[in-house]
């Protein structure tokens, strides 16, 4: 795999996770930590059916986009719901969230070390790289996850700005007491955002060991990123969640790789400093996001020099 | 065994009480999110083993072919130099116990900087996220404290059979938590505590009434950094190594635990964490020493950690919802006027 192609891979990933993450924060206002440990499940899903029933990995991302989607729904309707509806705090939901992270993890443990037992093998760790295919010399995980990002976008775009559900679903998201107020069930479009966010980690999970090697606790070493990449964006926008995605999982690859030629291979240790130095500057500078730049003024006062 | 069982409990009760104690004048009291708590226990473990190990080192001119060879090998002249004086011992605790506060505070006064701009979400994720970031850098850096090779740290009780360590060393932690929890029941009951929960009900109150958030703030989280770093220091101390820290389950062991104790015993009551520790090292003590006899007796064919994970997670989410003020409730602080204040409505009451 080549360093550009690597990172291009990442950064759709990513996008995947952030689209998700964002999406919840803006229906729920929940920073969800247990996005990374969405993502892993996906990967135990595709390696499930990979193992047992000799699927592909790259045949079973239905099946993880929909096993992916109910277990957003589970997350919100037994861990988040009960608690929004008492009135909890962000802070308490935060901490609901980290709980809930810590019971994926040890279903993933358990899971993991029960599926190694049936198949006769190690599944504490796993990649999917060798069953990948090539296509003009570059991994088909790189094609792969390009059409399906491609694909995933055009279906958002269409279902947000083309359906009559995508425009009940922005109204609740811009400002649910005025869409309630015109007969949209809000709590409906809540929900669906945490399938979708479910979903779309789950597909992210599914391709991610065809670029990393999985272990259960990949999940947490993936959250800052994906904050990272929300937080640029504006946690408020879906287009944020975008640009935040490829601006992070490309800086990330790439930077790390060009300090690596200039400093040695020690330097991939910090790779994680990348997103969290984005984080900080971006919630320091612009803490509203990449999204909320005014670009028109930019533009103008860039024309108006010239 | 017994015997055995009582020493590991209260050792990780002295030690976790220093956690949330610390926790709880961030949290419990000054409502500030710190999801980095691991971060100042990390600090503790640098003190030991990245700072002390490397004065020991120099002192003893070892030349080792990495950090974790030359720790080990500066402990053992170290282990001996103790054992001959129990002096070299006493004094080696003390620095520690100074410049892991010292180093715990500034870090935690620096930590919260970011807070200056941010509203109280945006704070834990970032708090958070510097906190898991150094952590990695730490366990995959072998040369700062020997990342995931370890560090060997000196046995300050040298000079103490091995036998008896374990119960000597409970006494002294033990012996720490309590004066650490006289000074913060002190510290709460000050004005400064009173300032503290103030800010936590209301910050625009408290800025209108001309108090500077943030240099509260800092303070905060310097003195609850400090306590948190010497829990930090003495669990290197007491393991013997500093892997114990530094290890990539360091967010649930030194954020998510000290979190539920906090919680489970009631926030912002002193009494209520020491209980909620009590009763967390207590379930989770007594799981890990019998973990194996729980495998065999239900025939689970997966490491017992796992299920302790799911178990707490559920605890921690049944607590949020059933009982977020925990087991002791929050009480009002009674200073002087208000005792007066009690006496005058009850005596003026007619019988």
């Amino acid at each position: 795999m080549g360093v550009f192609d690597g990172a291009i891979i990442y950064a759709n990933l990513l996008v995947l996770l952030s689209i998700g993450l964002t999406m919840t924060y803006i229906t729920t206002s929940v920073p969800n930590f247990a996005q990374g440990s969405f993502a892993v499940f996906g990967s135990y899903i595709s390696f499930t059916l990979f193992k047992l029933l000799k699927i592909h990995p790259y045949f079973s991302l239905p099946i993880s986009f929909i096993l992916g989607g109910l277990l957003g729904i589970l997350t919100y309707l037994t861990v988040l719901r009960p608690l929004i509806n008492k009135g909890a705090s962000v802070v308490i939901l935060m901490i609901a969230t980290l709980a809930w992270d810590l019971i994926l993890f040890g279903f993933i443990g358990i899971f993991s070390e029960y599926i190694g037992k049936i198949t006769k093998s190690y599944a504490t760790k796993f990649i999917f790289t060798p069953f990948d295919f090539k296509l003009f010399g570059l991994n088909g995980i790189f094609f792969v996850s390009m059409a399906v990002i491609i694909l995933l976008l055009l279906f958002l775009f269409i279902l947000l700005y083309k359906t009559k559900f995508g425009i009940a679903l922005r109204a609740s998201m811009e400002n649910p007491n005025l869409a309630e107020v015109m007969g949209i069930n809000v709590e409906y479009t809540r929900v669906f955002s945490w399938f979708l966010s479910g979903a779309l980690a789950g597909i992210a999970g599914s391709l991610l060991p065809f670029k990393q090697e999985i272990v259960q606790s990949t999940g947490a070493m993936i959250i800052v990123s994906i904050f990272a990449a929300s937080i640029v964006g504006g946690l408020g926008s879906i287009y944020g969640a975008l640009l935040g995605g490829y601006l992070i999982g490309l800086s990330e690859s790439l930077i790390t790789f060009y300090l690596s030629k200039l400093f040695g291979t020690g330097v991939l240790v910090y790779s994680k400093v990348i997103p969290l130095i984005f984080l900080i500057i971006t919630l320091l500078f612009i803490p509203q996001g990449l999204s909320s730049i005014k670009w028109e003024r930019w533009r103008k006062l860039i024309c108006l020099r010239a | 065994m017994f015997e055995g069982i009582v020493v590991s409990i209260l050792l990780w009760f002295g030690m976790y009480l220093l956690v949330t104690l610390s926790l709880n004048i961030e949290y419990g009291y000054g409502g500030i999110p710190n999801f980095g708590l691991a971060l100042a226990v990390l600090m503790g473990a640098i003190t030991v083993g990245g700072i002390v190990n490397r004065v020991i080192i120099s002192i003893f001119s070892v030349n080792a072919i990495t950090f974790t060879a030359a720790s080990g090998f500066a402990k053992s002249a170290m282990d001996e130099l103790i054992s001959s004086n129990p002096m070299y011992g006493i004094a080696l605790l003390i620095l520690i116990l100074v410049i892991s506060a010292l180093i715990g505070g500034t870090v935690g006064a620096v930590f919260i900087l970011p807070s200056a701009k941010l509203r109280s979400d945006y704070l834990a994720i970032t708090l958070l996220a510097i906190s898991e970031v150094m952590f990695m850098i730490v366990y995959y850096n072998t040369d700062i404290v020997g990342g995931y090779y370890g560090a060997p740290t000196p046995n300050i009780l040298a000079f103490i059979p091995g036998e008896d360590r374990d119960v000597v060393f409970t006494i002294l932690i033990l012996l720490i938590a309590f004066i650490i929890f006289i000074f913060v029941e002190r510290l709460i009951n000050s004005p400064y505590g009173r300032l503290l929960r103030a800010m936590r009900e209301d910050e625009d109150v408290m800025r209108s009434f001309g108090k500077d958030i943030m240099k509260i703030r800092i303070k905060t989280m310097a003195i609850g950094s400090a306590i948190a770093s010497i829990g930090g220091a003495l669990y290197s101390l007491y393991a013997g190594n500093v892997i114990g820290i530094i290890n990539l389950s360091a967010r649930i062991n030194w954020t998510f635990f000290p979190f539920l104790m906090v919680l489970l015993g009631g926030m912002g009551n002193n009494k209520g964490v020491t209980l909620g520790t009590l009763t967390f090292v207590t379930i989770w003590r007594l799981i890990d020493i019998y973990k194996h006899e729980i495998a065999k007796t239900f025939n689970l064919p997966f490491d017992v950690n796992w299920l302790q994970y799911i178990i707490f997670g559920v605890l921690m989410i049944i607590i949020l919802y059933y009982r977020p003020e925990g087991i002791l409730k929050e009480k009002p602080i009674k200073t002087e006027p208000i005792k007066e204040f009690e006496n005058k409505v009850k005596s003026s009451k007619p019988a």
